[in-house]
């Protein structure tokens, strides 16, 4: 449906938000740590990483639930950094929904008006506008535990879009639905937020999620921002081995050892490098994906390696090589079949080969080459 | 490594069916026999008192002092010679204590109710970290105060004026010299100590406050004398609720832009129905069993029925078993009702879909 035509207001109120060195400490724990960030209104911002990253402290500070020790969270043109929650425009998505059970789902969506003293008429119709847009027309009359999960996930979104905030929080809320359910209301937001336009700040785990909704991924490691930009530069160009290793499933292989010479050598692999005199003799982390690699004979790869274990997922059937001490993930068509402990060897280009330093952690600019 | 032979035969003997259930989710027969005759025992306990109350109340006192009789129409004829001399002859003053009851006790519950669970929720959602050296500091202060008004005879106003100016300079040097603080468990802790002080303790005192303020024998005084006492329970009793409710919805609330106070009365209130009843319904209990408090607070306008009671004990004419008989039996009536209406909202599952995926 045309979008226009529903009466909804096209991300006209979308704002900019600022977060300048924000810092947050929970007694010793240093969970966020110097995070600045800048979203473009009616961006689409995930915030990635694992528990205990800090993305979640974040999120509840852009929120107002936190408050920050140092640092600023700027809305549009304002500092909003010291002022309570219900001033700051800003709607948020529980990962438990935070319905209210006592309340109908018409009642839970019209919530955030009533407090707000709109009139009765204008409440009537937002409700049915807001209730339209997440399809949920027909169950308005329903308590919450009447509802399935997935209900309940719109009647979530409903009560954040009905107020029309400038800013949108979600905080994981796709993770108690059921992997099918998950994929379907992933689509439905996405369509969601492209339609109002509004600025949304999304946190998770899944990096599926943040590949896959995000304009740009941000992504934290123990209260750290890692690297911020759009999923697939982040995918392609990951700024170190954590990205490297959390993005994807299975995770980006690393095969650890040393540049030599000009080569890089573990485990009986070795591999010419164009290096400059700074990454000689230096322990590094060779990685590359599991879909840019290939089995092939012995012999005919880049290095030897044996079938450890092969599954076939459907879509692709994953083999699981051993390497020295090491295990790597493979790809291989949904119709390829091998043997346990079979030698075989692994190809890929080798552009696609990435160096990391091991006790740093980040890339280098030194490259796997063709020729020696 | 197990040599002997451990698997188990399922073979029922006779002492098995007994003393084994069929399934697990019954109760063998002879577990059922005795937690059935323990049940019973407890039964006649509870239920022959009422019995008795109800039988005596249509006795006369003939039949009363004849000793025990039991069956009501074969061991003597019921009458109501004390119905009607309560409700007849001294309907006045049986009357004006039932309403003194129902005023005094639903308007101290009441009151009690609402602060009290108003400083539940404060104490299950803000932390509160006073510190100890300030509140030392503050006793201090008082006891030094005392000290002066009553040794010396300076004008209590005047000493008030001088303890709280010494306090409040002395606050902030004490508190950052002294970083200990205390917790909401402290504050919790503290509350309920109030009410493990043997009541008796403090009621001189109180007699004396209200003697002060010229408030023996008034409504307002047992009012406010029941809800502070209780106060205590339903802080304790409500948090434990509140505590339980989690704290989204708030967080939630506040997002969608509601105050506090709104928070509080559209969201966590309502959910917490289940327990505000059991609550209301204990201190009602207590404030209408409420005897000591009342005896020394009022004397006769605002006696309460416990006092009517306790007074059928110590008439001239010895004790009235037959009159104490019905005022108890009437007594009972509004809280059994009270309790009818209230154990609706006493059921579980009001949560459920708050969180849950």
């Amino acid at each position: 449906m045309n979008v226009e035509a529903r009466g909804i207001d096209t991300g006209h109120r979308a704002q900019r938000l600022s977060l300048r060195s924000l810092n947050k400490s929970f007694g010793v724990v240093h969970v966020v740590k110097d995070l600045s960030i800048d979203v473009a209104p009616g961006e689409f911002l995930v915030l990635l990483g694992p528990s205990g990253c800090g993305k979640t402290t974040g999120l509840r500070i852009i929120a107002g639930l936190e408050t920050a020790d140092s640092g600023q969270v700027v809305l549009g043109d304002n500092d909003v950094t010291n002022i309570l929650p219900k001033y700051r425009d800003v709607a948020m998505v529980f990962q438990s929904y935070a319905l209210y059970p006592h309340k109908t789902a018409a009642e839970n969506i019209d919530f955030p008006l009533k407090v707000r003293g709109v009139s009765k008429q204008e409440r009537e119709l937002a409700v049915r506008d807001a209730a339209a847009q997440v399809h949920m027309e027909d169950l308005l009359d329903r308590y919450p535990r009447q509802l399935s999960g997935g209900q309940r996930q719109r009647v979530a979104l409903a009560r954040a879009i009905v107020r029309r905030p400038s800013v949108f929080l979600m905080d994981e809320p796709l993770s108690n639905l059921d992997a099918k359910l998950r994929g379907f209301m992933r689509a439905e937001l996405k369509r969601m937020q492209h339609q109002l336009g509004v600025t949304t700040v999304y946190v998770t785990h899944d990096q599926v999620e943040a590949m896959t909704l995000a304009h740009r991924v941000a992504i934290m490691d123990r209260g750290v921002l890692q690297q911020i930009g759009p999923p697939r530069e982040v995918y392609d160009r990951p700024a170190n081995l954590f990205v490297a290793g959390f993005m994807g499933s299975p995770p980006m292989n690393f095969l650890r050892g040393r540049i030599e010479d000009n080569r890089f050598e573990s485990h009986g692999v070795s591999l010419p490098v164009a290096a400059d005199k700074g990454t000689m003799a230096k322990d590094v982390v060779m990685g590359f994906r599991a879909e840019d690699a290939n089995i092939v004979k012995p012999g005919a790869g880049l290095f030897d390696a044996t079938v450890y274990a092969a599954e076939p997922t459907g879509d692709v059937t994953l083999v699981t090589l051993a390497v020295g001490e090491e295990s790597l993930s493979i790809k291989m068509p949904r119709d390829y079949d091998i043997d346990f402990d079979k030698a075989v060897a692994v190809h890929f280009p080798l552009d696609r080969g990435f160096l990391f330093d091991a006790h740093s952690g980040v890339r280098l600019a030194a490259r796997l080459v063709s020729v020696s | 490594m197990i040599t002997q032979d451990i698997r188990m035969s399922p073979q029922r003997s006779l002492l098995r069916r007994w003393f084994e259930p069929k399934s697990i989710k019954q109760m063998a027969p002879a577990t059922a026999v005795i937690v059935y005759g323990l049940l019973m025992l407890w039964a006649v306990f509870v239920l022959f008192p009422l019995y008795w109350l109800l039988i005596t109340s249509f006795k006369l006192p003939a039949d009363v002092n004849a000793g025990p009789v039991y069956l009501p129409w074969i061991d003597f004829t019921p009458s109501l010679h004390a119905w009607r001399e309560l409700f007849v002859f001294d309907y006045e003053d049986t009357l004006r204590a039932y309403i003194n009851s129902i005023i005094i006790a639903l308007l101290a519950t009441a009151l009690c109710v609402t602060i009290g669970s108003m400083a539940a929720y404060a104490l299950a959602r803000i932390q509160y970290k006073p510190k100890f050296a300030t509140i030392v500091l503050f006793v201090l202060c008082l006891v030094a105060m005392a000290v002066v008004v009553g040794r010396w005879g300076v004008d209590w106003r005047l000493s008030l004026a001088v303890a709280l100016a010494v306090f409040f300079v002395l606050a902030r040097a004490v508190g950052r010299h002294f970083k200990a603080t205390l917790g909401n468990g402290d504050i919790l802790f503290w509350m309920i100590s109030q009410r493990i002080l043997p009541p008796i303790v403090a009621v001189i005192p109180i007699y004396m406050m209200f003697q002060s303020v010229r408030l023996l024998d008034t409504h307002i005084a047992q009012i406010l004398a029941y809800s502070v006492v209780n106060l205590p329970i339903v802080v304790w009793l409500m948090y434990d609720f509140f505590v339980t409710i989690p704290t989204d919805l708030d967080e939630s609330a506040q997002l969608d832009g509601a105050t506090r106070f709104a928070t509080f009365v559209e969201i966590i209130l309502p959910l917490a129905k289940p327990g505000l009843a059991a609550t209301t319904l204990l201190v009602l209990i207590l404030c209408w069993n409420e005897y000591l408090l009342s005896l020394f607070l009022s004397t006769s306008n605002a006696q309460t029925m416990p006092i009517l009671v306790a007074a059928m004990n110590a008439g001239e004419r010895g004790i009235l078993w037959w009159s104490m008989a019905v005022v108890i039996i009437v007594m009972i009536i509004p809280v059994v009702l009270m309790a009818l209406v209230l154990q609706r909202f006493i059921s579980k599952g009001i949560l459920l879909g708050a969180v849950k995926g």
